[in-house]
């Protein structure tokens, strides 16, 4: 097929899935961030368990495949009679991941901070919580808006993972090997994905670094 | 830092004192509550839907189970190690593209870059499952997987490779050049071993990255650990065990990959 036959017939849904993609990257990755601010919390919080159980979670899912991940919620997790969504397990591997790695960029933006502010909270009397709230967390945020840009591209190329399971409506990626099951696509079928994945990661480049030279602390 | 405080938690709080200190077992033994329930709760849920069950468990402790497990692991060792050599080539020509003096070459490079970095690994594994067999072409599996897999690493690998090279003082350049060095022994002999001396360990984290893609294998039947399990799981019907233990070996394999990163870091 050459690219006008491909965009009358697909075109629209090729519109659907770019907005698919964008959807889950961003419900993803507001999650994501949720979670890792209270994950990072929890990981310097004075309260052993906690930590133990954050830096378990860390451990665990920054490692794990996304594949292996979404597998297990999707064909094992109804053996415990725990039965969800699809578009359910999608996003919530889609979460979980992004929300270690998250985690583990806000722990080195939070190195950044310059001890002495923490100490001259802390003389000002500020509880251990005051001081993550007001001052640790949003520095250690602003500090680590390049990486958490870099993350919502990762976050984004993750979602592609909902491939592997039937969903409708379908993202990106499934498009293409449905495309490519149903007529034959050829290489353009794959060529326009590719450019509207690119083109989206470019875009969220440009808006992070001007992001990143509004909040970045100058030192 | 070595000497210092260098936890971020030792400036979040001091040594409890008296009160503090019960404070925090009052709290450790609150949020140790949840825990605990969570945990029982776990329990009875696998108790309640027979996933205890010895049938489920029991081929874990025969001698063939591991042994195919094995095999996977060997396949996923030879998928990762395949496509971790492609894309350290690749990833290493990149950055030479993109450090070039020809502007064409670098803006090329810039762009192939940009686009590696910028597609899922699943649509380049589809790509080559799907669309690259249409053109008559016929790969052996192996490079079914390594291919798409390199081809998504090369992006990153060309750029810790250029941060190794910028991180190189340039009055290291300018010596060598003194000294009467041409261009390319320059980058040769002076300047890319140490790059690389730089950036091991972030090439060390990539291959994290390459071994979770290779997961993708099952995609095109090739014999890694994912495909392996669910050989396991149609002989032993036992889905929730074996996905279990093979996400298990996943974390292990990368959580030790990642701790040589540091180690080495």
């Amino acid at each position: 097929m050459n690219i006008g036959e491909l965009l009358s017939q697909y075109g629209g849904k090729y519109a659907i899935a770019l907005l698919t993609t964008w959807k889950l990257t961003a419900v993803s990755f507001a999650l994501a961030l949720a979670l890792g601010v209270l994950i990072t919390a929890m990981r310097v919080s004075p309260i052993r368990p906690l930590r133990i159980i954050a830096g378990l979670y860390v451990q665990i899912f920054r490692n794990i495949p996304g594949v292996a991940l979404l597998i297990f919620l999707v064909y094992a997790l109804p053996y415990l009679n725990l039965i969800f969504s699809y578009q359910t397990c999608v996003l919530t591997a889609t979460t979980l991941i992004p929300a270690s790695f998250c985690s583990e960029y806000l722990m080195s933006g939070m190195n950044m901070i310059d001890k002495g502010q923490i100490e001259a909270a802390r003389a000002l009397g500020m509880r251990f919580t005051h001081v993550l709230r007001k001052v640790v967390i949003p520095q250690a945020l602003r500090n680590s808006v390049l990486p958490l840009t870099n993350l919502l591209v990762a976050t984004m190329l993750t979602t592609s993972l909902a491939s592997q399971v039937p969903m409708n409506p379908m993202e990106l990626t499934g498009l293409v090997s449905h495309i490519n099951t149903h007529s034959v696509g050829g290489i353009m079928a794959f060529v326009i994905s590719a450019a509207l994945y690119c083109a989206t990661a470019i875009l969220i480049g440009q808006i992070g670094s001007l992001i990143d030279r509004k909040v970045r602390i100058v030192r | 830092m070595k000497n210092e405080k260098n936890n971020i938690r030792d400036f979040l709080y001091d040594e409890p004192g008296p009160k503090a200190k019960r404070r925090i077992i009052f709290w450790t033994i609150v949020s140790l509550v949840p825990i605990a329930f969570l945990l029982y709760r776990m329990t009875v849920r696998f108790q309640e839907n027979g996933q205890l069950a010895p049938q489920y468990w029991s081929f874990f402790l025969k001698y063939t189970t591991w042994r195919f497990i094995g095999q996977g692991l060997l396949g996923t060792l030879e998928a990762a190690l395949t496509a971790g050599a492609i894309a350290f080539v690749i990833g290493f020509l990149l950055m030479r593209g993109r450090i070039s003096r020809s502007g064409i070459l670098r803006k090329i490079s810039a762009a192939l870059i940009e686009f590696t970095r910028g597609v899922p690994t699943l649509l380049f594994i589809y790509f080559f499952f799907l669309v690259v067999p249409q053109t008559g072409l016929k790969l052996p599996s192996l490079l079914r997987i390594a291919l798409p897999v390199a081809i998504s690493a090369v992006g990153v690998v060309a750029e810790v490779f250029r941060s190794g090279v910028n991180a190189v003082p340039k009055g290291q350049t300018e010596a060598a050049l003194s000294l009467g060095m041409r261009n390319r022994h320059v980058f040769y002999k002076v300047i890319f071993p140490q790059a690389f001396r730089y950036v091991i360990p972030s090439l060390i984290s990539e291959i994290v990255i390459v071994v979770k893609d290779t997961t993708f294998a099952y995609v095109i039947n090739f014999p890694d650990l994912m495909q392996n399990a669910k050989v396991l799981i149609s002989n032993y019907d036992a889905m929730l065990p074996v996905y279990l233990i093979v996400s298990v070996i996943y974390i292990l394999i990368n959580f030790l990959i990642n701790q040589l990163a540091r180690a080495v870091r």
